[in-house]
């Protein structure tokens, strides 16, 4: 059945290439088609699928520039306009949260990236959202079924956003603790990934999203804005970031956000994150490891 | 009797010939007026905001009369096959299939696919008030037609009629 769901996904993303190259993508076995974490595209070569780390071809015609400008208009449903923003960050969300990356020539205007033309490259990431993620830690995060403030560490590409994705859906469906009202500042729209104003990766019933906007102003917007129980961020950065957070734990609202940091010694090896410690701003911390069998989730409560 | 009738229907039929080519010059400047106006509010719609395309032809389509809600509404139906026809093509071919608009007016409307969606919003706004610029322009020269020769046509069509009856009796 997950093999299905994950074809399934697979086939949505596949909607946002121009015909010839769909053809190619759907041509793929539906054993492979779950497999593939990606689509990638370059100009003058046959497009590839990333299963497992390597590269399958999946034609023998080379991917023209002209597909690459009908990848791009599919995907943006001819408003360019409309995704500017999204391109100027580096990709835009489809459809099922599956994401349209895209490189080549950058035009800029007043410093900025305006636009890219011509195109070289483009990559489509499936998305697949593993549902019960938090399962091994929601106990200990919640004892008495009430969430805790909680950091979520983890070098990158281990799964910090989607354990965090998993618990605002857990916590926001009440699903192992009580429902609460879950507040998401996704700058980069990478947790809930928005698309046309609704979430395409499950944040539960009671989650709010702001997207696209700086972590620390949006913080603040849905402090003030959306009354929430929990407050949740990717990927802490700044210090505008951090001292948001210590602000809204004034507030009495749990925070719930992630950190790219290895474990405890290496996050207070570094000023931005020794503060996050120092101001006791958290109750909980999960590192994420890498294991043989996969991954392994170590909790250690801080205060 | 019968001559008197026949002599009646001549002149009407002249005189409703006439009336139709004159009420044909109208429409033509009111298919102009509709399609600028239509424009108009593409270009106030894409001054609000970043409207996706969809949404702004729907809306469009929705608030507009004549060719341009026609023209607003077959091309918001095609995004959906973008896959088969890009945007470009759909928008010239959707053009090209409006009834009301003159050829002059559709020759000035096709290249507009060729910037709706795929630039900024203010460089959009910029191409569809040149397009809608230059169907004013047309509108007004077709009204100044209309004005001038309608009344030709009406009078040649009275006049041509009143002849025949005259050359038949």
């Amino acid at each position: 059945m997950e093999k299905q769901a994950r074809a399934a996904a697979y086939r949505q993303a596949a909607e946002a290439l121009p015909a010839r190259l769909r053809r190619e993508a759907l041509a793929l076995p539906p054993e492979e088609q779950s497999r593939a974490e990606e689509l990638r595209l370059r100009a003058g070569r046959p497009m590839t699928a990333l299963i497992e780390g390597r590269e399958l071809p999946l034609g023998e015609l080379p991917v023209e520039v002209g597909e690459l400008e009908q990848l791009l208009e599919i995907a943006s449903h001819a408003s360019v306009h409309a995704v500017l923003p999204q391109l100027r960050r580096g990709y835009l969300t489809i459809a099922g949260g599956h994401r349209v990356g895209l490189c080549g020539t950058a035009v800029l205007r007043e410093g900025e990236i305006h636009a890219l033309s011509p195109l070289s490259s483009a990559d489509i990431r499936v998305a697949r959202q593993v549902k019960g993620a938090c399962a091994p830690v929601l106990d200990r995060l919640c004892p008495g079924g009430v969430l805790r403030d909680t950091l979520i560490l983890s070098p990158p590409g281990l799964g910090k956003t989607t354990l965090l994705r998993d618990l605002i859906r857990a916590v926001s469906e009440g699903e192992g603790c009580l429902p609460r009202r879950v507040a998401l500042a996704d700058e980069r729209g990478e947790v809930a990934a928005l698309y046309g104003g609704v979430p395409q990766l499950e944040v539960g019933r009671r989650t709010d999203v702001m997207e696209g906007c700086p972590k620390a102003a949006g913080l603040m917007l849905l402090l003030r804005a959306m009354n929430p129980q929990v407050l949740a961020a990717d990927e802490i950065t700044a210090p505008e970031d951090v001292q948001a957070l210590a602000q809204a734990a004034g507030c009495g609202v749990t925070l719930l956000a992630t950190a790219h940091a290895r474990g405890r010694e290496d996050l207070g090896r570094r000023g931005l994150y020794r503060e996050l410690l120092d101001r006791g701003l958290f109750q909980n911390l999960v590192t994420i490891r890498r294991t043989e069998g996969g991954r392994a989730y170590e909790v250690e409560e801080l205060r | 009797m019968l001559h008197l009738l026949g002599a009646a229907l001549v002149a009407g039929g002249c005189a409703w010939l006439g009336f139709q080519k004159a009420m044909e010059l109208k429409n033509r400047v009111r298919a102009l007026e509709e399609t600028a106006r239509g424009l108009a509010l593409l270009e106030r719609e894409l001054g609000l905001g970043s409207p996706p395309l969809p949404r702004l032809l729907e809306g469009a389509a929705r608030r507009s009369e004549g060719p341009a809600a026609e023209l607003f509404a077959g091309c918001a139906q095609g995004l959906s096959r973008l896959d088969q026809e890009d945007f470009s093509h759909l928008w010239r071919r959707q053009t090209a299939c409006l009834a009301g608009l003159s050829g002059e007016g559709k020759e000035i409307l096709a290249p507009l696919g060729e910037v709706l969606g795929r630039y900024d919003c203010r460089d959009q706004r910029e191409g569809v008030a040149a397009v809608r610029g230059q169907l004013e322009e047309l509108a007004a020269r077709a009204r100044e037609d209309s004005r001038r020769q309608g009344r030709v046509y009406r009078a040649l069509g009275l006049s041509g009629g009143a002849f025949l009856v005259i050359l038949l009796l």
